[in-house]
This record gives structure tokens, C-alpha cells and sequence, in this order.
């Protein structure tokens, strides 16, 4: 019993590494080997299917050694490439290696043939996103908004036009009407009489209602004159044209990227800092988008970068500057500095600008209202950027409860308590020390 | 009567002035009317913005013709005196880019090393140490510099999986768990000049910052890095040269 149940375990275990084998030989190898995801895990640091990166791009790379005679040669160059540079029965390996000196490719000796062919096979079989998406694109957003602006612009006119037309035709229907009267000689004692005479009989006649229209006129010119001068130097909604169309909603938004990586002098310095065209380039390097509608926009980035995007891309050290227009300015009579609000204050970049991952048109001064909006920020009415906004937030915001995480602030909370407790207590009555009560609203702290 | 008519007809013509200079300058990039351009509007050259003043005149050709520019080459940051290890990290980096880097990464005007120096930087030590008295700082820092400077590639985790490449946007950023062989000073190179893809961070972040970010990714290599028992003593003695020494 022992023995055949013994050789009936044999039997199967040879049916079934026959079955196995079988398919094994049924079915070319490299489809079994994960293609893409030994091409993620192995490849894509520095190659991509369709793009020259680092490497050059894998699509068809295969196609590309037969075509030089040496088809055979391309796992053995994946396997170890400095080997078969030295060995010099290659061609092929020589130019490539050329053509990316900049970058030694690194040996792949623990991968098998069959595993660089399924490589080489799922590269093969992606299709090119760059063709796909040039298919049926125009610049579509761009001309539409090109034709509301030229609406507006072109009603402007149209009003203007309009109104001289009428204001003529009124002028020159009472000049007829004045020559007739004169020709039928119906006012022979006020035929001299001017627009002006007419018009003083005329008010003076019905002097009580013209006299309160004219006060109410005057009034309302008064009121709408001071309106006016309230209004000067509030930039909000300010909105100037920059040189290239940068959406903040994809690149903080969708890309993830922190405000601090491209602005990163907050930190550091009085000024945000506008980016470098050298971080642009830290992500555009990759990042062409070849048949989208943005091209041209990450051109010019190229352009001042010195980046020439052909095969293989190169820096060419000719950069020209890329000059934005500054947004929010200041005064030149006012203080601020960003890394004073940011790193030691604490705040926000949305209390003051806004969600910047949901703008997607050129940046503007945020009017007061939509920052309001804005969940964490703390509520203002003054208009943004005005001095009533920078005094209103001072008295609003609280500092640091001496927790030992700000060390300028701690320092004060400290000498306050061990000095002035009467006045610490009457500061903290309701509930918070301002900025404010800490000289935030002294004339010196932002005009100096 | 006449007084109060000649007062009207003045408000009248200088709201209509008014009116009229406020179309004048819905010119989009301007920000509109100033009380005083003279204090608003600074003679010298400020961040951005230059309004072409020599000596009290206005050039409009002279107008911001530059922004957004890195600071010279071999200017050097002033951190502040007394730390020694604060002003050694003021002087220079030691290690010079490759020549090749001059078309791979842009960096033209550096000085350059015919050598590998990326192969020789293995033996760089990053010069703060991690003690059970300041490695909670010096995580809690790097944890900042990571979210701001490369969290959107190398993910939250360290596992190259960021929003850039969950978005789509490219492929290929490798996890720091695959790549434990580097030392210290070779990630430091790396980030300093850039590698493969990715970009020169010299401009970004300071030396001080870049040594602080090396602690913390390391993080993502041993979970164990930087941590300390309760009697002060190293978690993992890691193998690397940043090791961790116990402090009184």
C-alpha cells in the first residue's frame, strides 16, 4: 500500500511537471516576465518609452539595432554595457554611449535575456500619447478668450461712437429748429436771444425744483468725487499680463508641488522670489507637453533656459531673462517681509493670496471678500492690500502663547509675564495677545 | 448764487478729469492712479520691480529688464558668526560638478572637475551628528525642507510615488528604499548638483538644509535612523558615517 501510494505521488508529480513544462514552452517566456513592471522598477529613472530623458527614449530602440545590423546585441548591452564597449564588436553601443556621454548606463547583469525582451516587448507595444493628443487639439482656450476681450474693448467704442452721434444730432436738431424760427419770423423780439439767456428765463422760471435738482446733483457729484478718491491706489482685482501663461491650479493643485518649492526665499528673505527659470526647468526638463495646447508657453521657458529639446536635449548656455510683472507691490514708503509672516507669524500664503491650487488664470490681488471665503483665514472687511487690511489683521491675529515653538514671541510672552502681570492679564482678556498689543501697530514697525 | 455755480462747475470738471484719467489707465498692467508716485515708487533698483530712475528722471527703456535671477556663482551666504560649523558651511562646496553637467544640467558658470566627483564624494561625512538631543529637531526640520522641496517627486513616504507621478506628469522617480547603497555624501551631491533627471538644487536650499534633508531621507531607508532608546542610545546602528553617538 505504502509503495503505491508513494509511486502514485511520483506519477502526478511528473504529469504535472510535464503539463507545466508544456506550457511553458507553449508560451515565449518574456510574456511571462512583467514587462512594465521591470521596465518602472528597472528602466524609467532615466528612460521613458516615448521621450529622450537622461537615457534615450526605449520605444523602438530595438528596431533602431537591427536597423545598425546588431539586433542580437541589445540584451547584452542592458546586461552590461561597459563590457561590450570594450569588447568593440559594437558599433552601435559606441554611438549611443557618444551620444549620452553625459550618463554612464548602469549594468543590469542580475536581469535574464528573456526578462529584457519582455522589456523591450511592453515598450514596444505603448502607444505614443504625444501623437494621440496632437489628434483634433487647437488652441482653444486661448481664442476664446482672445474674442470676450475684444467684445468688451469694442462695446466701449461702441458707446462712445453712439453717444457723440446723438449728442450731434440733439446739437443740430435746435440749431434747425432756431434757423426755422428765425426764417418763419416768429421771435422778433428774441431772435438774438443765446442758448444761455434761454436757459436762465427757463431755470429761473421753474426755479424751486431746479434749484433742489442742482443740489442733488451736486450732492451726488460730492459723494461720487470722494467714492473716487477712496478708491485710488486699491489695487484689488489688479491682474497684469505676464509673459507666460503659468496655471497655479495644475502645478500646486494637481501636481502637488508646495508653494515653497518655487517661491522659496519666504522663508529666507523679504521678497517670495519668483522662481528661477532653473526650477522650471527641475520638472520641464521632462515635461515639453509635445502636442498639447500649453507647448508653446513651456517653449518660452526653454527659451530662456538655453534648453534645446532635440535628440539628445542639451543646455546651451544661452538664457535670456524671463520678466514677470510683479502683482502685489507694495509702497516703496512700506516694510513687509514675507519671511517675518510666514516663518515666525506663522501664516498662511491663502490668508493673504488666496487658494492658489484652484487658480487657473494669471494671478490677481485676491479682493478681500474671496479671501474671506477661504476656510482658516481670518476674516478682514478693509480692501486688500490697503493699510486698514495689514492694521485689521495686526489686531486680529494671535501670537504665540509662549508654547516654546517661537522663539521671538516666547521671548516677549516671557518678559510681559515676569515683568508687567497686571498688563499681561488685560492683554489676555480676550483670550489672545494681538500682534497689536505687541507693537504691531506702532508707525515703525512697516513705515521706516 | 454765481459763487456756488462756479464751486459746481468746478466739482463737475474735476470728477470728469478724474473720469476721465481713470479710463486712462485701465491699461491692465498698470496698477492704477497714485497719490504720490514719488513715495510710491522707489528710485533704487527693488525685488522686481525697476522704474528706470537715474537721478530723479524717468528712462522707460531702463525698465524692469530682468527678474527672477539666481544669485552669482560663487557668492557665498552669510549664516551668522560664532557656529564654526555654521561658517565652514558659508565657504564654497568642495566638490565640483562634472564638466558634462554644463549640458546636462545648465550649470555653466560653476567651476568644473574633469574627475568623477560624485564617485569620490562617497567618503563626505555629513557634519551634524545625530545625538538623542537633536535628532528630533533635525527630523522635525527636515520634514519641512522635505515637504516644501521634494515631496511633489519622491512622495510623502520616500517611495517615489509623489502627486507629480501619481498625476501623470512623468515617470522614473526612484524609491529611497532601493537606493540604501548611497552615502551621505553622494545624496548630498546628488541634490547639490542634480542627477539623471533630476535638476541642481544649489539654488533652493542651503548647505545646512541639504545636510539636514540627507538625516531625514535616510529615514526612508531604515525606519529605525535617528531613533533613540530611552537611555539615549541609538535605536540601529546604521552603517553609514552620520552614525548616531550617544550625547550627556
Amino acid at each position: 500500500m505504502k509503495i503505491s501510494n508513494i509511486q502514485r505521488v511520483k506519477r502526478t508529480k511528473i504529469r504535472l511537471i510535464a503539463i507545466f513544462s508544456f506550457f511553458v514552452f507553449l508560451f515565449p517566456t518574456s510574456l511571462l516576465a512583467d514587462g512594465g513592471g521591470l521596465f518602472k522598477a528597472k528602466c524609467a529613472t532615466c528612460h521613458q518609452p516615448h521621450k529622450n530623458g537622461t537615457g534615450p527614449k526605449l520605444f523602438e530602440a530595438r528596431k533602431r539595432w537591427e536597423a545598425a545590423g546588431e539586433g542580437d546585441l541589445i540584451v547584452e548591452w542592458v546586461k552590461n554595457n561597459a563590457k561590450l564597449r570594450a569588447s568593440g564588436k559594437s558599433a552601435r553601443a559606441k554611438e549611443v554611449f557618444e551620444q549620452y556621454k553625459g550618463s554612464v548606463m548602469t549594468a543590469f547583469t542580475d536581469l535574464k535575456d528573456e526578462e529584457v525582451i519582455s522589456i523591450l516587448d511592453w515598450v514596444d507595444a505603448q502607444p505614443d500619447p504625444a501623437a494621440a493628443a496632437a489628434v483634433g487639439t487647437g488652441n482653444v482656450t486661448d481664442g476664446a478668450s482672445e474674442t470676450t476681450e475684444e467684445e468688451e474693448g469694442g462695446n466701449m467704442w461702441m458707446w462712445i461712437i453712439l453717444s457723440t452721434i446723438f449728442i450731434t444730432i440733439i446739437l443740430s436738431v435746435g440749431g434747425v429748429r432756431r434757423q426755422l424760427k428765425i426764417s418763419a419770423g416768429e421771435s422778433s423780439t428774441q431772435d438774438d436771444q443765446s442758448y444761455l439767456s434761454e436757459f436762465k428765463t427757463w431755470a429761473w422760471k421753474y426755479r424751486l425744483p431746479f434749484g433742489l435738482g442742482v443740489l442733488v446733483l451736486v450732492l451726488s457729484i460730492i459723494v461720487t468725487l470722494f467714492q473716487g478718491l477712496y478708491r485710488i491706489n486699491v489695487v484689488e482685482n489688479y491682474q497684469p499680463s505676464q509673459p507666460i501663461v503659468f496655471p497655479h491650479d495644475r502645478h500646486a493643485g494637481v501636481n502637488g508641488i508646495d508653494c515653497k518649492y518655487c517661491h522659496n526665499s519666504v522663508t529666507k528673505s523679504k521678497s517670495a522670489g519668483i522662481p528661477t527659470v532653473n526650477v522650471c526647468m527641475n520638472c520641464h526638463k521632462q515635461i515639453s507637453g509635445e502636442g498639447k495646447p500649453f507647448a508653446g508657453e513651456i517653449k518660452k521657458i526653454y527659451a530662456a533656459a538655453g534648453w534645446d529639446p532635440s535628440v539628445p536635449g542639451r543646455y546651451t548656455g544661452k538664457t535670456k531673462p524671463i520678466v514677470w510683472n510683479k502683482v502685489h507691490a507694495l509702497p516703496d514708503h512700506v516694510y513687509f517681509n514675507h519671511s517675518q509672516h510666514v516663518v515666525v507669524g506663522g501664516i498662511d500664503c491663502k490668508q493673504c493670496h488666496g487658494d492658489m491650487t484652484k487658480m487657473n488664470e494669471a494671478v490677481k490681488v485676491q479682493p478681500v471678500a474671496e479671501l474671506n471665503k477661504i476656510e482658516g483665514n481670518i476674516k478682514l472687511t478693509k480692501p486688500t492690500l490697503t493699510m486698514g487690511w495689514c492694521i485689521e489683521c495686526h489686531g486680529a491675529k494671535n501670537v504665540s502663547l509662549g508654547d516654546g515653538k517661537n522663539g521671538y514671541y516666547d521671548e516677549i510672552h516671557r518678559r510681559l509675564r515676569d515683568n508687567d502681570k497686571s498688563l499681561y492679564k488685560k492683554y489676555l482678556k480676550d483670550g489672545k495677545v494681538s500682534v497689536s498689543e505687541l507693537g504691531g501697530w506702532e508707525c515703525a514697525k512697516c513705515h521706516y | 448764487m454765481r459763487r456756488t455755480l462756479i464751486f459746481g462747475t468746478y466739482i463737475t470738471a474735476l470728477t470728469i478729469t478724474l473720469f476721465v484719467l481713470g479710463s486712462c489707465v485701465s491699461d491692465p498692467d498698470s496698477s492704477g492712479l497714485e497719490y504720490m508716485p514719488d513715495m510710491y515708487r522707489a528710485p533704487s533698483i527693488e525685488v522686481y520691480v525697476d522704474n528706470g530712475e537715474i537721478r530723479g528722471k524717468r528712462f522707460p527703456k531702463y525698465k524692469t529688464a530682468l527678474s527672477a535671477l539666481t544669485p552669482p556663482n560663487n557668492s557665498i551666504p552669510y549664516y551668522g558668526k560664532g557656529d564654526s560649523m555654521l561658517v565652514k558651511l558659508m565657504l564654497p562646496y568642495a566638490r565640483k560638478a562634472n564638466i558634462l553637467f554644463r549640458e546636462s544640467h545648465g550649470l555653466y558658470g560653476f567651476n568644473f572637475s574633469m574627475f568623477d566627483e560624485y564617485a569620490l564624494a562617497i567618503n563626505d561625512k555629513n557634519p551634524f551628528l545625530l545625538t538623542n538631543k537633536n535628532s528630533e529637531e533635525m527630523f522635525l526640520k527636515g520634514k519641512e525642507l522635505y515637504t516644501a522641496m521634494c515631496q511633489h517627486c519622491h512622495g510623502e513616504k520616500g517611495d517615489g510615488m509623489g502627486p507629480m507621478v501619481m498625476s501623470g506628469a512623468y515617470l522614473g522617480v526612484p524609491a529611497y528604499a532601493e537606493r540604501s547603497a548611497l552615502s551621505d555624501g553622494q545624496i548630498f551631491y546628488s541634490i547639490y548638483y542634480g542627477k539623471g533627471m533630476m535638476g541642481a538644487h544649489n539654488s533652493l536650499v542651503t548647505k545646512k538644509e541639504i545636510w539636514t534633508l540627507v538625516h531625514y531621507v535616510r529615514q526612508f531607508q531604515n525606519p529605525d535612523y535617528g531613533k533613540f532608546d530611552k537611555n539615549g542610545n541609538p535605536k540601529s546602528l546604521v552603517k553609514m558615517d552620520s552614525t548616531v553617538t550617544k550625547t550627556k
